[in-house]
């Protein structure tokens, strides 16, 4: 019997249970959509946080407190990172264009009878460029109002609006935790990274940020919660991360573990990559254990339509159909529904990746090689989960089939 | 000199072993010569269900010799036997055994799809066969759309189907009423005048006086093999 003879049979069986055919064919649809959906996904988050990161700059340096076990191991990590470090850095490392401190809290912000609880940003002048945030209208604070603790602040422009509504902020005067400040500038819009909005803050002198809104410094000196560095160049960004990480050692008197850790963006960007890896690769397993299980759908519905049809089967056999004739008979059905289920379930998915796309920041999209493996497993399943019941189907004795009621 | 379709000699079949065995069959030899038209009947447990079967290819003897058409088929691999029974054995059931999903043509050309013959001549052919058993307008009934009657009809063109070179028909009017058994032995007599070999099993006195040789089983062996009474007094089929 040839190949085409088969599939038309095989389809005709399969549109005859038109009920029991779908239901089957759902486990492996639900599969591979998963499959190819979790796929888009991890790797739309893998690439949103890349983008991210890159959109910093090659020559970007990160430095945080905290040594790598209090890291791996608290949440609470220790102030010894100052702005007294900070300004060394600036100083004392050749390779450094510029260096922002920055102390952040989350504090509520009033002007007038409306109040925003923001996040408030405590930093040096140099964080303009260093993060390349430039101001839309007034001026940036400058080394002179760092020095005097002046009162002043930069708003972010959805806090503007949020505060101003359309007035202008500048020259008037708000409140952060009871203090009040000055406005003096509008920043540009910036978007968000990894999630925080960076235009709905408060950016203000980094020592009067420490003195007057969060009202501590450590015994280090100013606290600040990271310092972000440029290097000169890209050439220098492994020479800066060098030199800061040894000029750190000196004057934290560092013997054994750094009690800080430098991060250039590249290193940024093989975390991230790692982390999102990991996410893809687990939302994948995940989705995998689906398809895995509607192949063994697969399996117990040819079961049971195997101890359904043994009449048909004994017919068959008697009218000169041989073990192999049965045998592919049922594994084409049993591959013909894993294909049309792969096959919607592909369909189904990348709409599902194209939607998340299109509706989140996640740049979701639709990966060739998620696709190609899912349709490829999902025709294997069929095939493989569809060869244990063609088998008992072939082997059923014919006399045995035919009397069976 | 022609060769029998049926040649059985000393044909076993023992099922079990020790205390359990069963001797469902015993030196059974049984020759059936070309263009036959014989009954085998016998109480149940005669073993003439069995014989149905070894006959029909769809069971192997534990031991002695059987030719089907010359060839000795004792010795054959299951799927020789598949071939077998699908060249030269057409099969007539009691539960007539149409694939529900099946119109009557489609049920018809199944043999031929097993056989590799190609779609326009499976067409033409079970069109044939199903006008010889008198459904030629009833094509593209499925089964559930005929009678019982014409159900074993559409059977009976199935077995025809693919030119065997025997019928063998196991209680083939069991399920059907007296009216319909009358039409449907026409038929097989029918086939018979126009030299296909037919095998029949039945227990059915009237069925078997309607053959023209009746073979009679006992504790699994053949006791007695005469004409039939039709046949000893010349009458007609068709009367």
């Amino acid at each position: 019997m040839d190949m085409l003879e088969s599939v038309k049979m095989a389809v005709k069986t399969l549109t005859a249970n038109k009920m029991r055919s779908t239901l089957t064919m759902l486990g492996i649809i639900i599969g591979n959509a998963s499959v190819i959906t979790m796929v888009g996904v991890g790797q739309g988050a893998q690439r949103y946080a890349s983008e991210q990161f890159e959109s910093l700059g090659p020559n970007v340096l990160f430095i945080i407190p905290g040594s790598d076990d209090a890291r791996s191991n608290s949440f609470d990590l220790p102030r010894n990172l100052t702005l007294e470090d900070a300004e060394a850095i600036a100083n004392q490392v050749p390779s450094v264009e510029a260096v922002a401190a920055q102390l952040q809290t989350q504090q509520n912000v009033t002007y007038r009878n409306r109040t925003a609880n923001t996040l408030v940003l405590g930093t040096t002048p140099e964080f303009t460029t260093v993060r390349s945030f430039d101001v839309e209208r007034g001026r940036f604070f400058t080394d002179s109002d760092v020095q005097r603790n002046t009162r002043v602040a930069a708003l972010g422009s959805e806090l503007a609006e949020k505060l101003f509504g359309t007035a202008n902020p500048i020259g008037e005067q708000i409140r952060i935790r009871n203090v009040s400040f000055q406005v003096i500038a509008v920043m540009q819009e910036k978007g968000a990274f990894l999630g925080n909005n960076q235009d709905d803050t408060v950016i203000i002198p980094l020592t009067t940020m420490s003195n007057r809104v969060t009202g501590n410094t450590s015994p280090y000196g100013t606290e600040v919660t990271v310092i972000s560095a440029t290097a000169r160049d890209e050439a220098s960004v492994n020479a800066a991360q060098f030199q800061i990480s040894n000029l750190l050692r000196l004057r934290h008197k560092v013997t054994t573990q750094d009690d800080f850790v430098v991060r250039t963006q590249k290193d940024a960007l093989t975390i991230v990559g790692n982390v999102t890896g990991a996410l893809t690769l687990m939302l994948a397993a995940i989705a995998g254990i689906s398809l895995f299980v509607g192949g063994i759908g697969i399996m117990n519905i040819m079961l049971v339509s195997v101890r359904e049809r043994t009449q048909e089967i004994g017919l068959r056999k008697a009218i000169g159909a041989s073990r192999q004739d049965i045998l592919v008979q049922f594994i084409i059905e049993a591959t013909i529904l894993a294909a049309i289920g792969g096959v919607v379930g592909t369909a189904i998915g990348i709409g599902g990746v194209t939607l998340i796309g299109a509706t989140t920041p996640l740049k979701a999209g639709v990966s060739t090689t998620a696709v190609i493996l899912a349709v490829g497993v999902s025709g294997t399943i069929g095939l493989f989960f569809g060869v244990f019941p063609a088998r008992q189907a072939a082997k059923l004795d014919p006399i045995v089939a035919l009397r069976s009621a | 000199m022609t060769q029998p379709i049926i040649r059985l000699e000393d044909i076993s079949k023992i099922y079990g072993s020790g205390n359990t065995e069963v001797r469902a069959l015993l030196d059974v030899n049984l020759v059936v010569e070309p263009g036959e038209y014989c009954a085998i009947m016998g109480p149940s447990g005669s073993g003439k269900s069995t014989a149905m079967n070894v006959i029909g290819c769809l069971d192997r003897p534990t031991s002695g010799r059987y030719y089907l058409d010359g060839v000795d088929v004792a010795g054959l691999s299951d799927t020789e036997l598949a071939h077998v029974r699908n060249r030269k054995i057409g099969f007539v059931f009691q539960q007539f055994h149409l694939l529900p999903q099946l119109t009557a043509m489609e049920n018809v050309m199944l043999p031929m799809v097993y056989a590799g013959i190609s779609y326009n001549e499976r067409r033409q052919r079970a069109e044939e066969a199903l006008t010889r058993v008198g459904l030629a307008n009833r094509l593209s009934n499925k089964p559930t759309q005929l009678s019982g009657g014409q159900q074993q009809r559409v059977a009976i063109a199935r077995a025809i189907v693919n030119r065997p070179v025997m019928l063998l028909a196991d209680e083939p009017t069991g399920a059907l009423d007296s009216q319909t058994t009358q039409e449907v032995m026409a038929i097989f007599a029918e086939l018979n005048t126009s030299g296909i070999t037919v095998v029949m099993v039945t227990h059915e006195p009237d069925v078997a006086r309607l053959t023209r040789r009746i073979v009679w089983f006992r504790d699994g062996q053949v006791v007695h093999s005469h004409l039939a009474p039709s046949e000893l007094s010349q009458t007609a089929v068709f009367s």
